[in-house]
């Protein structure tokens, strides 16, 4: 909101009344009302049609709205109210008619060439839930003593938790706290290009010093260095200039360091020498808040009901989420006002998932052929450990991703009691926590599984 | 609160203040009905429809003092139903009240008062002026037809009030004709000019007392107090636009006719008017004769000829016959007298000796 806008102004406050005022107050009463103009000793001349309006609002909502617009700046000393002239209000209302449709602001696309930042990604517009809290901590660390408490910061986790808006965020509030600094993000790949760009050019050496010039340097998606041997290897000499002369580093990757496939040890080493935080799935509270907040920031409130379903229809990406939210502000732009909760159930029917059908016996072939074991042993009553092991692991993915029964998986994997699948189940969710190995392994069967 | 008032009283009070009431379905209850206030200073009726408000002094028995909305029209069906001699009580009991007239009782959920807005009567007015209720409402009454009912421009649908030397002047046009009262007033100090709705002024008409009312006015709003009586209206914020300057100065021909021949023969003329209700007059001052001429292509032709005293020279003119006929409305003369400044000209029509009237009307194309 523009506090100098006098239609922008009114119209927040008007939000704001509308939460203390009954509706037929509301519509009485401040239907016909605006700000004719914000006085430049702070007074705000308010348009009433009649001296009606007058002695009511002077009477009854003059410590409101005072109130309101105090609590929007203490610039405003007073309100005064205004009998305007009838014409003039009707231009008015007509004006506001047409400014209801909203447009897209420009800033949304605009990106930063000096330090190819995008300035929508503020710490304003991040939700800090229960799940990226930590990472949020670290970044303010970060930005308090910058590359002295944790470098290089790495942080990880799947794609659309937020990585990426957390770099950025901190890159911008760099350049707000320490001007003069130099701040530069990019990808990975784009590093990549770089470098290839240069040796080709057989100018490699003014992009080492291109980029020892930095006080912070963000790489995103690191991961994609895997396999690009002189790159990493050029990233790895950058570190060491960098993290040598007390320059913050800050990567991002959809897994930790250790896990990233094909990429030198020495650097992994290196990558993981900081601190490295995991940016879990966000829970339904945090959903909410990040639906709630995209919302607002379009202006819209959306009834709780919807914020709920959607929260909960979209449970791991926050870049989907925002897909959602998306859809339904635009539903919302285009008929005027905010859909219902079956609109919305409508309109975000694209967005959900199909239910993942598979038959027990894919499953069975896949695990088998995972672990190398006959699948016909899976159906047997062996206790063999290398058995056992693969059939336990088919129960929890049966139980876990599939949602199916535990009486039915007893039958389908040869007649077993139902207790037995619940105590395998137990188990291996028991293992999965201290075990990595087997959770890795899991989590390839489940790729091999899509 | 337990109030006792006559039957009488208190039909005519629920009929005048219901009209201050909002009649369309309101967002606000409380603007729909009817705040009755018994207190030190006796039983009291306000209604507002945020356009017009009104504070009204009834006689009666104030027993127990109180507060109560009660929706107008329920009221005012029980009013006009009222038929005995007698005394009405009202009895105010959690949330109902009850009416016991008579042999009946009837039990009428009240409203919450505390939306009631405050009806802003002026303190201190600079501009006020005393002057016969009913001189006020016969004007309002009469003049208000002549303003434009279309709200597009709200200044046409006012009536211009102006008061200059002595002098209360009221105008109301449509853009199509335009009617001018005046009355001489009996303190000539003030001076001022405002625009009140030509809708409130009719409501409030019907509210004015006959005797004297002091009526006053700021930038926003006018009032009309008398004795028992408030009245408020917001006035139109605009500018009325110069109508003096389509008055034309001099005329070219003039006719003086019997009010009641005119009428007839208008009348009857009427009948044969086109789909634009189109009615030609002609000024024949060799045969001093005024006449009317209609033609209508599915039903026939009409003319009609009256004796008059005319003066200078021939001319014909057309107008709608409505515009015509309105002149009547506006005064009690005996004789009219018509004055025209020549083709695609306006035409004056005054009441011989009656200097109050000015009513002036655009001819139709020919």
């Amino acid at each position: 909101m523009d506090k100098g806008n006098p239609r922008e102004l009114w119209e927040y406050v008007l939000t704001q009344v509308e939460l203390s005022v009954s509706p037929a107050n509301f519509n009485t009463w401040f239907r016909n009302s605006f700000i004719v103009k914000i006085g430049e000793d702070g007074v705000l001349y308010v348009g009433v049609p009649s001296q009606f309006f007058k002695d009511w609002y002077l009477k009854k909502f003059h410590t409101l709205l005072l109130k309101i617009v105090r609590g929007i700046s203490y610039e405003f000393r007073n309100i005064e109210y205004l009998i305007v002239k009838d014409e003039r209000r009707k231009a008015q209302n007509e004006v506001k008619h047409i400014r209801s449709a909203l447009e897209l602001p420009l800033d949304e696309f605009y990106i930063n060439k000096s330090d190819n930042l995008n300035p929508r990604y503020t710490f304003d517009t991040f939700v800090i839930g229960s799940f990226n809290n930590l990472a949020y901590v670290a970044a303010q660390a970060v930005l308090s003593r910058p590359g002295i408490t944790y470098n290089p910061l790495f942080i990880y986790g799947d794609t659309g938790r937020g990585k990426t808006h957390l770099i950025q965020a901190i890159g911008n509030q760099f350049k707000k706290q320490y001007q003069g600094r130099k701040v530069f993000y990019l990808t990975s790949e784009k590093f990549t290009i770089d470098y290839t760009d240069s040796v080709q050019a057989g100018t490699a050496n003014r992009f080492k010093d291109k980029y020892r010039q930095y006080d912070l340097l963000i790489m995103d998606d690191v991961q994609f260095l895997s396999k690009k041997t002189k790159t990493e290897e050029e990233l790895f000499h950058l570190f060491n200039t960098l993290h040598d002369t007390n320059k913050q580093i800050i990567f991002s990757s959809d897994r930790a360091p250790v896990s990233i496939p094909d990429i030198a040890e020495r650097l992994k080493g290196r990558l993981a020498s900081g601190m490295t935080i995991d940016i879990g799935e966000p829970d339904i509270e945090s959903r909410m808040a990040i639906v709630r907040k995209k919302a607002a920031s379009h202006d819209l409130i959306f009834p709780d009901e919807i914020v709920e379903y959607v929260a909960a229809a979209m449970s791991g990406s926050i870049r989907e989420l925002e897909g959602m939210v998306n859809t339904i502000i635009c539903h919302a732009q285009v008929k005027g006002c905010i859909p219902n909760i079956t609109e919305v159930r409508q309109s975000l029917r694209s967005f959900t998932r199909p239910q993942k059908n598979i038959s027990v016996k894919s499953v069975v072939d896949k695990v088998a052929s995972f672990y190398g074991i006959d699948e016909e042993s899976i159906y047997e009553k062996t206790r063999r450990r290398e058995v056992v092991r693969p059939r336990q692991i088919i129960m929890y993915i049966l139980r876990e991703d599939f949602n199916i029964s535990y009486p039915t998986i007893g039958t389908k994997l040869g007649g077993r009691d139902h207790t037995t699948v619940i105590h395998s189940c137990e188990k291996i969710k028991r293992e999965i926590i201290v075990d990595n190995e087997l959770a890795s392994e899991i989590q390839n069967i489940r790729t091999l599984l899509v | 609160m337990i109030i006792s008032i006559d039957k009488k009283i208190f039909s005519e009070a629920v009929y005048i203040v219901t009209r201050f009431t909002e009649r369309k379905n309101t967002t606000l209850p409380v603007l729909s009905s009817i705040l009755i206030i018994a207190g030190d200073d006796g039983i009291k009726m306000r209604a507002t429809n945020l356009e017009i408000g009104i504070d009204l002094k009834i006689e009666g028995e104030c027993i127990v003092k109180g507060v109560v909305a009660i929706p107008a029209i329920i009221l005012q069906q029980i009013a006009t139903s009222l038929t005995y001699e007698g005394k009405i009580n009202l009895e105010h009991i959690g949330d109902t009240i009850s009416l016991i007239s008579g042999t009946g009782k009837s039990l009428i959920k009240t409203i919450p008062y505390d939306d009631f807005p405050s009806i802003p009567f002026p303190e201190n007015p600079k501009n006020r002026i005393i002057l016969p209720g009913i001189i006020l409402k016969n004007i309002f009454t009469s003049i208000t037809s002549c303003a434009s009912t279309s709200t597009i421009r709200p200044e046409l649908a006012s009536i211009y009030i102006t008061i200059e030397g002595g002098i209360l002047t009221a105008t109301a046009t449509d853009s199509f004709r335009l009617a001018e009262k005046k009355i001489p007033l009996s303190n000539k100090g003030t001076q001022g000019k405002f625009l009140i709705p030509a809708k409130n002024a009719l409501d409030i008409a019907q509210a004015l007392p006959d005797e004297d009312i002091i009526m006053s006015f700021d930038e926003h709003q006018c009032a009309f107090v008398s004795t028992g009586c408030m009245l408020v209206s917001r006035l139109t914020n605009a500018v009325y636009p110069d109508y003096r300057q389509i008055i034309p100065k001099e005329s070219i021909v003039e006719a003086i006719v019997l009010r009641k021949d005119f009428e007839n023969a208008l009348k009857r003329t009427a009948i044969f008017s086109d789909s634009f209700q189109k009615v030609r007059i002609n000024f024949d001052p060799k045969k001093k004769i005024f006449s009317f001429f209609a033609r209508n292509i599915d039903i026939g032709e009409s003319s009609e000829t009256l004796s008059a005293n005319i003066s200078g020279s021939a001319l014909d003119l057309s107008f709608n016959h409505r515009y015509l006929s309105a002149v009547l409305a506006l005064t009690g003369a005996e004789s009219l007298s018509l004055l025209a400044a020549g083709i695609g000209r306006p035409l004056i029509i005054k009441g011989v000796g009656d200097t109050s009237l000015l009513y002036l009307v655009s001819p139709m194309n020919q």
